[in-house]
């Protein structure tokens, strides 16, 4: 199994801070698994997230050491384009994920950033919609979705990219029961496709579709014994 | 019938800047007209009209207070000789009114159009799309910081200030406490959506391509020119009449 | 005139109320329940079913031409904003909406300081306040610098220092881990032994379980004891 995700010895404080969220932290993930980080609030999960996918430090400051390594590049010699089309994240707040009315607007952002052709962008937009069994959205206004269906648009917008490795941060917290489950579903389908997902929550029953469960607590991940 | 947004952007400039440099009282009334007439045909609803309604206090007070401090001409009604309505003032106010109304009711001519396209027609107007694109984007955001304002007013009421009760710089001391929540709202909000711009390789490189692409038809062409021609027409009067 | 209420008199009542957004299709269609001083009752219900909505309405934020809300026997038409909060406490769903001041402690005091009460009095209201609540310590930290749920206590206190005898709690556990839950259920319950009455607006069932007495859901523009 190789491994996809990588970090060995990562320390990190916000400017502000003095202790470390994140401390000494070690962790592999695998190809195609789903691992779930369970953790509670200002545990440092989004953090950690920010870290994997390379938010920190190209986007938010503060003091990070060790390393973090996606198909085995560190996060600090790549640029966000780079692991844009590697790995996408999806975070909580459904409002501040999507730019546009439009969902087929939405789905065509990335891709027009990174200067792909009208044909290839058209093509990406096809193909997910089918993976997310959205096809019958595509002309509707992002505006009149429930939350879960929001969601489900943020993530296709991350997945038109196409990303082999994805972090939902807390995705499910802000919705209900219906939402919860269609996302689920679509994260195991994700998995059949082959990609590798890591998923962090504060609630258990958010995450029983993972294969593997750590539980971060004092700035390091340990492997999850019924309790936190 | 679908125009281009940047056919739709050109009516908007012509009447707009018409509502600026007119001062004839009667060419207002008819730009105004014509104002109504085109927003009419892109827009399928009239509920800006409602909106109006609970404007026309305001209207008529902007009408007043024009008219008491740039008095003009005869003396139409005066109370223990403090003049309030003159002919001179009363035309101001109405022009101000009237411009403003121009310019509001043909910026609606633009809902019509998705900001996803508004944006693309900046674009191939060579606007930078960073700017494009973050002017769009604080725009969507205009009704929603609308709405924390609201709650946070609600909220300052529901704990027991009453703002009927209260003298003018109480109030306005209040409304500067309810600019906190906002404020951070829009702060946390903005470091949000940056965020995931950046996680989506927004501003990669220095162009980008655009799924949708915006192609000028004859019937564009057509009403451009007829706008900027209009435009150019009355402005040039204006100038020759000196 | 004056009517005692006994505890089993309605505190808030809906009677037939139909509410809708503007144009769109009817939230509220021709509802009437009512609620009680001496119970915890719970809203739920699919997002964008009107549970906000039920809440907004019965707390006076919004109102509605058809039907009417009574509080405590009144029609809430006539009464203001003002004193409504003086009766019931709206929590919004997110905290930092109704905060509004640089320390938590004038967060507190904010509104009896502003409408012209003494000092000390509102000094002693505030600490006796904090103590309950737990947020012994961050008097003077930022509202928008601590933790959410220590966030949420505070809205709370905000609220409580109006000695309410109703609370209206719109989804209360958003962004609450399970430790966290547990100390909210821990204030509601010591809420409910001071006999005040709640509505928890939420679609966290675990939660809803073990703190609601009696549960309703909106659907379809109705409501239903479940």
């Amino acid at each position: 199994m190789s491994i996809v995700i990588k970090t060995e010895g990562l320390t990190f404080s916000y400017s502000e801070q003095e202790h470390n969220i994140l401390d000494n932290l070690s962790m592999e993930v695998k190809k195609g698994e789903i691992l779930a980080i369970l953790g509670l609030s200002g545990s440092g999960k989004s953090t950690l997230c920010y870290c994997l996918s390379g938010i920190i430090p190209h986007v938010y400051s503060g003091k990070l050491s060790g390393e973090v390594r996606i198909d085995g590049h560190s996060t600090q010699e790549m640029d966000m384009t780079m692991i844009a089309t590697k790995l996408g994240i999806v975070f909580q707040n459904p409002e501040t994920q999507l730019f546009f009315p439009m969902v087929e607007s939405e789905l065509a952002f990335g891709p027009e950033n990174l200067c792909i052709d009208r044909d290839e962008i058209k093509k990406r937009i096809d193909l997910t919609l089918d993976l997310l069994n959205i096809k019958e959205k595509r002309n509707e206004k992002t505006g009149h979705l429930s939350g879960g269906q929001k969601q489900l648009i943020a993530l296709a917008s991350v997945l038109t990219l196409k990303p082999k490795i994805l972090i939902f941060d807390e995705v499910m917290s802000q919705i209900d029961e219906k939402g919860k489950n269609a996302i689920k579903d679509i994260i195991l389908q994700l998995k059949k496709e082959g990609k590798t997902v890591i998923m962090v929550s504060h609630n258990l029953d958010n995450i029983d579709i993972a294969d593997r469960i750590m539980t971060l607590k004092n700035g390091r991940l340990k492997r999850f014994e019924e309790s936190l | 019938m679908k125009f281009d947004p940047r056919t739709k952007l050109i009516m908007v400039f012509s009447l707009s800047t018409l509502a600026v440099f007119v001062i004839d009282i009667y060419l207002l009334l008819v730009v105004l007209l014509i104002s109504i007439v085109v927003s009419n045909y892109f827009k399928e609803n009239w509920d800006f009209l409602k909106r109006t309604k609970k404007f026309i206090t305001l209207l008529i007070g902007i009408v007043l207070i024009q008219s008491i401090f740039s008095p003009a001409g005869e003396i139409l009604l005066s109370i223990n000789h403090f003049t309030i309505l003159t002919t001179g003032g009363l035309a101001k106010g109405i022009r101000v009114i009237l411009r403003m109304l121009i310019i509001i009711i043909s910026a609606t001519i633009m809902t019509g159009s998705s900001p996803r396209e508004i944006i693309q027609a900046l674009i191939q107007w060579k606007v930078p799309y960073e700017i494009a694109f973050m002017v769009s984007l604080s725009i969507r955001f205009i009704p929603i910081l609308g709405e924390e304002a609201k709650d946070a007013f609600t909220a300052i009421q529901l704990r027991g200030v009453e703002i009927d009760k209260l003298n003018l710089t109480k109030r306005i001391k209040i409304y500067s406490y309810m600019f906190m929540p906002v404020l951070s709202g829009v702060i946390h909000r903005a470091k949000e959506l940056s965020t995931s711009l950046e996680a989506r390789a927004f501003r990669a490189y220095p162009d980008r391509s655009s799924y949708i692409k915006l192609e000028l038809a004859r019937k564009d062409y057509l009403i451009m020119f007829v706008s900027t021609l209009f435009t150019i027409s009355i402005l040039g009067i204006y100038i020759i009449m000196g | 005139m004056k009517k005692a209420y006994r505890d089993n008199e309605a505190f808030i009542e809906i009677k037939d109320l139909t509410f809708s957004y503007k144009k769109s299709s009817v939230i509220l269609n021709n509802v009437s329940i009512s609620f009680y001083k001496s119970e915890i009752t719970a809203i739920i219900g699919p997002n964008g079913s009107g549970k906000t909505t039920l809440g907004k309405l019965m707390s006076g934020i919004l109102s509605s031409e058809q039907g009417s809300v009574f509080l405590e026997g009144t029609n809430i038409k006539g009464i203001t904003l003002g004193n409504i909060g003086k009766k019931v406490g709206y929590l919004f769903q997110q905290p930092e909406r109704q905060l509004f001041n640089p320390t938590v402690k004038e967060e507190i005091g904010f509104a009896h300081l502003f409408m012209g009460e003494p000092k000390d009095k509102v000094d002693k209201k505030v600490s006796k306040i904090i103590e309950e609540l737990s947020l012994q310590g961050l008097e003077n930290s930022s509202p928008y610098k601590i933790s959410r749920g220590e966030r949420q206590r505070v809205a709370l206190a905000t609220i409580l220092i109006n000695e309410p005898s109703f609370l209206i709690l719109d989804e209360p556990t958003t962004g609450l881990d399970m430790i966290k839950k547990d100390k909210l259920s821990e204030i509601l319950k010591n809420l409910q032994q001071q006999n005040i009455g709640m509505v928890i607006i939420s679609h966290d069932k675990s939660f809803i379980k073990s703190n609601a007495d009696r549960t309703l859901e909106v659907s379809g523009g109705e409501i239903n004891e479940v």
